[in-house]
């Protein structure tokens, strides 16, 4: 009895004393809360998910914010994409604020999603920012029902990386990679895997990432506007899964099946060309001995109407949550820095390889900078000159639905199934979905 | 005869031990090596440890984590053990209709996928006040259903008559319980502490919501965020898997030993 | 009789306080959830729709593929790991055997692993230019490296594979747990009768530890119904939706989707009755008394 009445104790002692640590912890961090609003609050929370991308970016933000406000702190918490939405949206649901920071990054797909699922929980921004300053098709995804609820952030304009030596191995010039269409590039790519025996790309059935850049470079999406399916009787959807399969069929891609292989496949030099957004750089020039190989031209079109040779792949924008104590704060940080400061998107892009959106910046000197690993060529200048051309459209709230429709049709298409045929079962499958 | 079947045996078990130990080489020699290499496929051992090992250490404050993932695993072991296995005694060696009945409900919460109930029992350790502390990842499963049942599915071969003989000599039913039925069941108890341990430590989703000020996290979040970086360096994650791998590991080396005990005392 | 009323009277000081922690902690939020099942929306924008949630499980076809799916892995792989388990515990369990600790040890140390590396690991195992493709093309077994993640046969092969690579020694360390209460001196007596190993096996181990056979059974179908974190990380569900399983599916409706919690609530209702009818049906066919 005496022996497992003192274990008993130990463990109520124990956990009580955890719970009490707990407690008075956070107890303290009240405190220091209220403490700090006497003195006038000047401290922002903020969740973001790469430290040395995004979270960089705070950090570079901060920097030029206190120099005019002084005592203006910021805590920058970081934890995995998917974590940080699955944070907020059990936070949200539960309607639970404690715990909530100021500040939140958002992946652009998701903004209508959150707006409306969680109505009155994010700060409107339609005044707070000049968004005539930005590129117009990241300002369209920010708008819902006329206001605006977030700052633009970092911007995946794509372009063609390529390995000249390869392609003028295989007899091609810069010239012969502007201004193609797929089905051109279809072309090239077997001659390139006949005379060099490299791929030509890469491809990978449960990535969206290809049939994402091709729709847009038509200005269209797995949605409508309207939250409706977008797959039957859309061209630029019929062609984009035409072209999907031809280079599935054509043999000019090697498969892989996660990112890490992705980024092998042409860190490893096994292929000719990388089709992606602009933070693909950073990855690119991990290979440093490929220095001076590598060359990026726009993307190839889509065969349909209004197609153009320029699309977009990611990105994401800051939220301020309207409920958030340092909200006026926030939402001032964000304005004056991310939201326009020519000077913050030039450290960006110095320090951490980040492309933005905010045009003034674009005839900065850093974006005019050549460079060495890319032959000398000023890719900057030229991914910032196509992301003006990037159709506008809007993501809707249903493009992870919509994906997951298509995924589950995309083998039935690759093995040959009717394309119409097939486009009707995802249509219907997504309005399944969503109901 | 004999030795061929020996052979076999021997063979099979290195088999299998192979495959399950291939990837904790994969992992030991991953940490020496730079994240390019890794993504290669490089099967040697590289010069990069030291390197990883500065750069973890710069990037994340893995001390703290680890002393979090610590405190959280070692109590809530602990609790889970001596209440558990309370339960199962209670609810084995004293079976009742209404006790079955009971069981029988208290199984149903081990059916319910934890993504389901996680907004409302994060609403209720708001409302407890407990978010962001230990006791809120505790908590939750220091009873389960899980480990009630193997308490007593194991009690069912444990040997009665040392509880009569316990009342003889006058013990009460707390002392028949600690004196008697917790030594004897000593190699139930040490496969529940490895499975109990390793469940706290690797424990991820609810941790995940529960905790959020970055000096309460745990490692697994450390190593999630490490691994979800748009360039994620592969070396400095395998140094961080190393550090939560080995001290699960190293329970299991403690705790093994219980189970052969009952083995060597038969052989001598 | 007497000592019947006895015990269904005693043993209740040491069920209440753990009971009361699994009600407050696992029953009061089931409870809201079950209410949260007849309601519908997005968010935290929701109203009452009373069965059609569950009205709408029939008609969807992503349920239904995700409990194939679940199925699929229910009902191959449960039977091989559970084998596969008992099987090295006896071999383990046996006095004679000569570095049993080592194999111990590394039979177990999968299911230490981290969900991190775990998918690291099969990911870079299992990719086309992996380590198993080349292995198997330096001794000619197959000509061409098999994309094994992009096949939806081959993608389930993997998750399977996966599954029992890391939970075979979980469940040996239950069973070499009840084998020490098999009292020794039973198993040399066989040995004396000429009873071989395998006739040990059967007719002493197996029923000596059908009450952690019936427990481990009943666990890894919970498990199984309840799988995530493999196809998470291994496949996401990939390819098409050809592994997602049916907690996939619901963390997808809560936190990938427009969050439809409501829905999700009534889809975990589904686990939760699926599983109760197994177990049920382990526990008769097992033998279990009321």
């Amino acid at each position: 009895m005496k022996k497992l009445l003192s274990v008993m104790l130990l463990v109520s002692l124990t956990a009580s004393l955890v719970a009490a640590c707990g407690s008075t912890k956070s107890d303290s961090a009240n405190t220091d809360k209220s403490n700090g609003s006497t003195t006038k609050s000047e401290k922002v929370v903020a969740w973001a998910w790469d430290p040395s991308f995004n979270g960089a970016a705070l950090k570079i933000a901060e920097e030029l914010y206190k120099k005019e406000h002084p005592g203006f702190e910021l805590e920058i918490v970081d934890m995995a994409k998917t974590d940080l939405e699955q944070k907020l949206n059990t936070n949200l649901a539960a309607g639970v604020k404690e715990g909530l920071p100021d500040i939140i990054l958002v992946n652009d797909p998701n903004i209508q999603k959150y707006v409306t699922s969680y109505p009155n929980t994010f700060a409107d921004f339609t005044d707070k920012v000049d968004f005539s300053q930005f590129s117009s098709y990241k300002v369209d995804a920010l708008r819902i029902d006329d206001k605006v609820y977030g700052v633009p952030f970092d911007i995946g304009v794509t372009g063609m990386f390529y390995r000249s030596d390869y392609l003028e191995q295989a007899g091609y010039k810069a010239e012969d990679l502007e201004n193609i269409t797929w089905d051109e590039y279809i072309e090239i790519g077997k001659v390139v895997k006949e005379k060099t025996g490299k791929y030509m790309a890469t491809i990978n059935p449960n990535d969206e990432a290809l049939t994402s850049i091709l729709l847009q470079s038509g200005g269209s999406w797995y949605i409508t506007p309207e939250n409706k399916g977008n797959f039957v009787d859309n061209p630029a959807m019929t062609d984009t899964l035409r072209i999907y399969k031809a280079i599935a069929d054509s043999g000019i891609a090697k498969p892989v099946t996660g990112w890490s292989e992705f980024v092998g496949s042409f860190n490893a030099g096994d292929v000719a060309t990388v089709v992606s957004g602009v933070w693909q750089v950073a990855s690119i020039m991990d290979a440093k001995d490929q220095s001076g190989k590598w060359k990026v031209a726009p993307i190839p079109r889509l065969s349909v109407e209004g197609a153009v040779n320029a699309s977009n792949e990611g990105g994401s924008s800051w939220f301020v949550l309207d409920g958030s104590a340092n909200k006026d704060l926030a939402i001032d940080f964000l304005a004056k820095t991310i939201g326009g400061s020519s000077e913050f998107y030039e450290r960006f892009l110095n320090e951490n390889g980040g492309v933005g959106s905010y045009i003034p910046s674009f005839s900065s000197e850093a974006y005019s900078q050549t460079s060495e690993f890319f032959g000398g060529q000023a890719i900057y200048s030229d991914f910032t000159k196509w992301s003006t051309e990037v159709p506008g459209i809007t993501l809707g709230m249903y493009t992870q639905e919509a994906k997951d429709a298509l995924k589950n049709e995309l083998p039935n298409i690759l093995n040959g199934a009717d394309l119409t045929q097939s486009l009707a079962n995802i249509q219907k499958l997504f309005e399944q979905q969503v109901q | 005869m004999k030795k061929l079947s020996a052979a076999g045996t021997h063979l099979f078990l290195i088999i299998v031990s192979v495959i399950s130990l291939f990837p904790f080489l994969w992992m030991l020699i991953g940490m020496t090596n730079s994240s390019s290499d890794i993504v290669k496929g490089k099967f040697s051992f590289g010069s990069m440890l030291s390197d990883n090992i500065t750069k973890l250490l710069d990037m994340t404050n893995l001390g703290a984590a680890f002393g979090n993932s610590a405190i959280i695993a070692i109590v809530g072991t602990i609790g889970t053990l001596l209440l558990s296995s309370m339960a199962g005694y209670g609810f084995e060696i004293y079976r009742s209709k209404g006790k079955n009945r009971l069981f029988g409900v208290l199984m149903l919460s081990m059916m319910m996928p934890f993504a389901a109930v996680m907004v409302p029992l994060f609403r209720l350790f708001s409302k407890m006040g407990m978010l962001n502390t230990p006791s809120a990842v505790i908590l939750p499963s220091i009873t389960t259903a899980f480990m009630i049942f193997f308490f007593m599915q194991n009690t069912k071969s444990f040997p009665r008559e040392l509880l009569q003989a316990g009342r003889v000599d006058g013990l009460g039913e707390w002392r028949l319980f600690s004196r008697i039925y917790m030594p004897t069941m000593k190699p139930t108890y040490a496969a529940a502490a490895i499975i109990t341990f390793m469940n706290y430590w690797n424990s991820f989703l609810w941790p995940l919501i529960a905790l959020q000020t970055q000096d309460k996290k745990t490692l697994p979040l450390i190593v999630s965020s490490l691994a979800s970086s748009y360039n994620p360096d592969y070396g400095i994650i395998m140094v961080a898997i190393v550090v939560t791998t080995l001290p699960t590991v190293l329970i299991f080396f403690l705790l093994q030993k219980q189970f052969v005990q009952g083995m060597l005392g038969s052989v001598k | 009789m007497g000592s019947k009323n006895k015990s269904s009277l005693m043993g209740w000081q040491f069920v209440i306080l753990p009971s009361a922690l699994i009600i407050l902690f696992s029953f009061y939020p089931m409870i809201q959830s079950l209410l949260l099942s007849f309601q519908s929306g997005k968010g935290t924008v929701y109203h009452y729709v009373g069965l059609n949630n569950y009205i709408r499980l029939f008609s969807d076809p992503m349920f239904k593929q995700a409990v194939l799916n679940t199925l699929l892995y229910l009902i191959v792989q449960v039977p091989i790991m559970l084998a596969l388990g008992l099987v090295i515990a006896f071999l383990l369990n046996m006095p004679k055997l000569r570095f049993k600790g080592f194999y111990r040890t590394a039979i177990f140390l999968p299911c230490v692993t981290s969900l991190v590396s775990y998918a690291v690991l099969f990911k870079s195992i299992f990719a086309v230019d992996g380590v198993l493709n080349q292995m198997l093309m330096s001794i000619h077994i197959i000509q061409e490296p098999v994309a094994w993640l992009m096949d939806p046969i081959w993608a389930r092969v993997v998750i399977i594979a996966a599954i029992t690579w890391r939970w075979t020694g979980y469940n040996m360390i239950f069973y070499l747990s009840a084998m020490q209460n098999i009292d020794p001196s039973i198993y040399e007596a066989a040995s004396i009768d000429g009873a071989s190993k395998i006739r040990q096996f059967f007719k002493i181990t197996v029923p000596m530890l059908k009450p952690i056979l019936l427990f481990t059974a009943i666990i890894s179908t919970n498990g199984t119904l309840q799988l995530f974190d493999e196809v998470v990380n291994i496949t996401n569900g990939g390819p098409g939706n050809s592994t997602m399983t049916i907690s996939q599916y619901i963390y997808n409706l809560s936190f990938v989707y427009t969050p439809n919690f409501g829905y999700a609530a009534t889809v975990s209702y589904a686990i939760v009755i699926m599983v109760a009818i197994l177990a049920f049906l382990q526990l008769k066919v097992g033998g279990e008394k009321e």
